[in-house]
């Protein structure tokens, strides 16, 4: 696989391509970063979703829909992320590569085209988006904003975050709320449209083995050369004074609890991979310090597993227990946290972890979306490195700065979601 | 022992298969530059294996058996398994579906040693009161994540409501009851039956060199005698037991699933069979479809709405599912629509796209190690092969399509499971 090839087409619009003919498919997708920002979070959102709904060219949902399904199927859809402080719209796209195609045919050029149509050329009525269209998504992402609450596990980690960072502007959803969504003039999708492509930092990135330079120029040749106004945010890690606990009651079976933490922000590449191996080695993997100790010889729940967030500083551990057993649980666990903070991390813990993180980091570089997401989410953070610089990082890390850094680790929040 | 080769030039593709001399079969699918791989061995003992005949002797297991046997079997004398693979850096696992087990890793490193652990304990059968009983308190922690899970509960739901007598009905975990009833003795039973290593199939795929395989294989499998295992499975009706089912959870947008069962067969589907079914499903619902744009138009469903279709022995079903809080208004929207398929059949536009859309997918399942593995040995258990879709994907004709379609979706034939929000009801 040959490395990631980073060009700027003009200030804050970069072309970023990974050139790699092992895949029978290609991707291609346009990233636009933004400060979270509650007036425009659920505009962005909303705005994604109705750009791939429709375009000029493709008027309706099914005529757009049916010219992907004869481009081999490809796939053309709106993500919405959070990374630290920054909401990240993408629209993103794939397909098979032109050598597989039936009769010769090149899905590649046409899907760039398409991709640039969907972004730059929708269909907008005096200056407006279709209502209908407007309306239909609404819809849709209220639906599934509403439907974050079916899934207990993701809702209480959730819920967690929301809590612990109500004062922060990463408590703003991805999607904004569900009251912002309801309240979005149609007026504010146009303007969130022309803002994102004024103001936003903007990647494209390619992958795969289609032509790059034919992409490049095409997508060149709709930014204009003007300066861009995209702030650049600067993350800290509020003090905790102390510990917030909330108790939410369901009709549930297995309970549900969350503890977030607060941890340094990795300030070099190699902290930011210390603070991974860290989190792995607490719980992120089956021999874990909390799956081994809390779930296989306390049996105290079904899954109990650790998870960094080195953008924002946070990490939560989140459990599924019986009801009487979460304050077990609890204890279990903050024990677990004490001992890796005290530097008690044995040998086959260590060695386990690294090799666990090895293995996850090579074989990001086994499929075209895995590397597509590793480039994109550190895109606006300080440390930028492959996945193959990674893996050799994570083999010269010591247990003592793991420990340096676990010393950092305060926990801020305790959520329990109680079965009734 | 020699290898048989196996390959497509158009794709570029080729994969190894050989029958082992312990009894297993093996297949291996190097793929150029990549860097990792992924192994999985099973066997067709899943939750419907309920009833078998192990030789000669009938033998019926309580519920949640084959999902219990794999997670003791995934601990042996000296650990679990998960220990074992933490020293390669393997990432593991083990799951159980409604008709096989599987057990899998994935590796980037010392691939030989994982594959060692891999072989080691499908072969180390260590069950005692003690282990058996342990097990219960961590499998009654999943069923109960399972019954909070919405998706799962609409499936099963939907499932007891279509079948009256085949096992697909049974949770694939069994219930808290019916897994206490388990015994080291059923546990060996099962294992003797099913684990024997001409009832398995091993694949690979991703950084692999077939020979490398055959020296942990002569290794590490011990020469099985072919032993005479046959599931049992009753009679099934054609037509499903309920109409409607539902069951009221904490979500707070519905639930939908509309199932159409078919007339239940005995085999498995054939490449050309699943292909037209495919071509049907993406013509009639995908996202393209005059169907799926009526639905949405009425506001009925969201991008979370899905059909899927599945089939194997005694049982085959298209399901819709999806978010909608206009469960009864989306059915009959549904029904309507497949009795006016079946007049008109599938239109040459609709076929020609459709078809173009499958063979899209098709290409892309070859550019995933873990995809291509699992595709191989599910291939073996169906008598189906890899490239043989590719190679009769042109000859399909839309004839054969609509002539696969009478037997699917019958509107008289249908089951709606519903999950109601509690709000909804108080």
């Amino acid at each position: 696989m040959s490395e990631i090839e980073k060009r700027e087409i003009c200030e804050g619009v970069e072309f970023w391509c990974v050139r790699d003919d092992r895949f029978k498919a290609s991707r291609l997708s346009v990233n636009l970063y933004t400060p979270l920002n509650r007036s425009t979070a659920a505009a962005n959102a909303l705005l994604s979703w109705v750009l791939t709904r429709s375009c000029r060219r493709y008027p309706d949902m099914t005529s757009l829909a049916r010219k992907l399904n004869d481009l081999y199927g490809a796939a053309l859809y709106p993500s919405i992320r959070k990374a630290g402080d920054y909401q990240i719209i993408s629209i993103s796209s794939s397909a098979i590569d032109d050598r597989y195609t039936l009769n010769g045919e090149s899905v590649s050029s046409e899907l760039a085209e398409l991709l640039c149509s969907i972004i730059f050329d929708p269909k907008l009525v005096n200056g407006h988006f279709d209502d209908e269209d407007v309306e239909q998504e609404r819809r849709q992402l209220l639906e599934e904003i509403d439907g974050e609450y079916n899934d207990k596990r993701a809702y209480a980690l959730k819920r967690c975050r929301e809590i612990m960072c109500r004062d922060e502007l990463y408590s703003i959803g991805r999607c904004g709320s569900r009251e912002d969504v309801e309240a979005l003039e149609h007026e504010s999708i146009a303007a969130a449209w022309k803002r994102l492509l004024d103001n936003s930092k903007i990647i494209i990135m390619m992958l795969g083995n289609a032509d790059s330079e034919k992409a490049f120029k095409s997508f060149s040749s709709f930014f204009a050369d003007k300066p861009r106004k995209f702030r650049k945010l600067t993350a800290t890690v509020p003090a905790v004074h102390e510990v917030r606990r909330v108790v939410e009651t369901d009709e549930i079976a297995q309970s549900k609890l969350v503890m977030g933490y607060r941890c340094k922000l990795p300030a070099t590449t190699r902290e930011h991979i210390i603070s991974k191996l860290m989190c792995t080695v607490l719980g992120g993997t089956p021999t874990s310090k909390l799956f081994e100790n809390v779930r296989e010889k306390q049996s105290l729940c079904y899954y109990c597993a650790s998870a960094i967030n080195n953008h924002k500083g946070i990490m939560s551990i989140d459990s599924g227990v019986e009801t009487k057993n979460i304050e077990k649980a609890e204890k279990a666990i903050t024990e677990q946290v004490e001992l890796l903070k005290n530097g008690v991390i044995s040998d086959d813990e260590l060695l386990s972890a690294k090799l666990a993180m090895k293995n996850a980091f090579v074989s990001i570089m086994d499929g075209l979306s895995g590397i597509e997401g590793f480039y994109l989410l550190d895109a606006v953070s300080s440390c930028s490195y492959t996945p193959a610089e990674g893996a050799e990082i994570v083999d010269s890390i010591t247990r003592e700065e793991i420990t340096s850094l676990a010393s950092y680790i305060k926990l801020d929040t305790v959520f329990s979601l109680v079965g009734n | 022992m020699i290898f048989e080769e196996i390959r497509n030039d158009r794709l570029g593709e080729k994969y190894y298969t050989v029958k082992h001399s312990s009894g297993l079969r093996i297949l291996v699918c190097p793929k150029e530059g990549f860097r990792s791989t992924y192994a999985v061995i099973g066997t067709l003992f899943g939750s419907i294996n309920k009833e078998f005949i192990h030789n000669g002797k009938r033998v019926t297991v309580p519920d949640g058996t084959a999902h219990y046997l794999e997670h003791k079997l995934f601990e042996s004398e000296d650990g679990d398994a998960f220990k074992r693979y933490s020293k390669t850096g393997a990432s593991a696992n083990a799951y159980t579906g409604f008709d096989k087990t599987c057990y899998l890793f994935s590796s980037t490193e010392q691939f030989e040693e994982s594959l060692e652990i891999l072989f080691d304990l499908i072969q180390s059968p260590y069950f005692t009161p003690e282990t058996v009983a342990k097990e219960q308190g961590i499998i009654g922690q999943e069923i109960k994540m399972y019954d909070d899970s919405p998706e799962w509960r609409i499936n099963m739901n939907l499932l007891q409501a279509m079948y009256q007598k085949h096992p697909l009905r049974i949770d694939i975990a069994g219930t808290v009851e019916s897994i206490a009833e388990i015994t080291p003795e059923i546990l060996y039973e099962c294992y003797n039956s099913f684990y024997n290593l001409n009832n398995m199939v091993f694949a690979v795929a991703g950084d692999v060199d077939p020979e490398k395989v055959l020296e942990v294989a002569d290794r590490m499998l011990k020469p099985n005698a072919p032993v005479q295992t046959e599931s049992i499975f009753p009679e099934e009706p054609y037509e499903v037991g309920e109409k409607y089912v539902e069951q009221i959870l904490p979500v707070s947008v519905p639930l939908f699933a509309l199932g159409f069962k078919d007339k239940a067969e005995l085999r498995y589907a054939t490449d050309k069979e699943l292909l037209c079914t495919c071509i049907i499903q993406e013509a009639f619902a995908g996202e393209g479809s005059a169907l799926y744009r009526d639905l949405l138009d009425k506001k009925y469903i969201n991008s979370s709405f899905y059909l899927e279709y599945s089939s194997g022995l005694g049982y085959g079903y298209f399901s819709f599912q999806g978010e909608t809080r206009y469960a009864k208004e989306v059915s009959e929207t549904i029904k309507e629509a497949v009795k006016k398929l079946h007049e008109t059949g599938i239109s040459p536009e609709d076929f020609e796209n459709a078809r173009r859309c499958i063979y899209g997918r098709m290409i892309r399942s070859l550019d995933r190690p873990s995809s291509i593995a699992s595709d191989m040995m599910e291939n073996v258990f169906t008598n189906r092969s890899l490239y043989n879709c590719f190679d009769i994907f042109s000859e399909i004709t839309l004839d054969e399509v609509n002539e696969r379609l009478k037997h699917h979706l019958d509107p008289d034939n249908c089951c709606l499971s519903v999950i109601k929000a509690i709000t909804d009801v108080t």
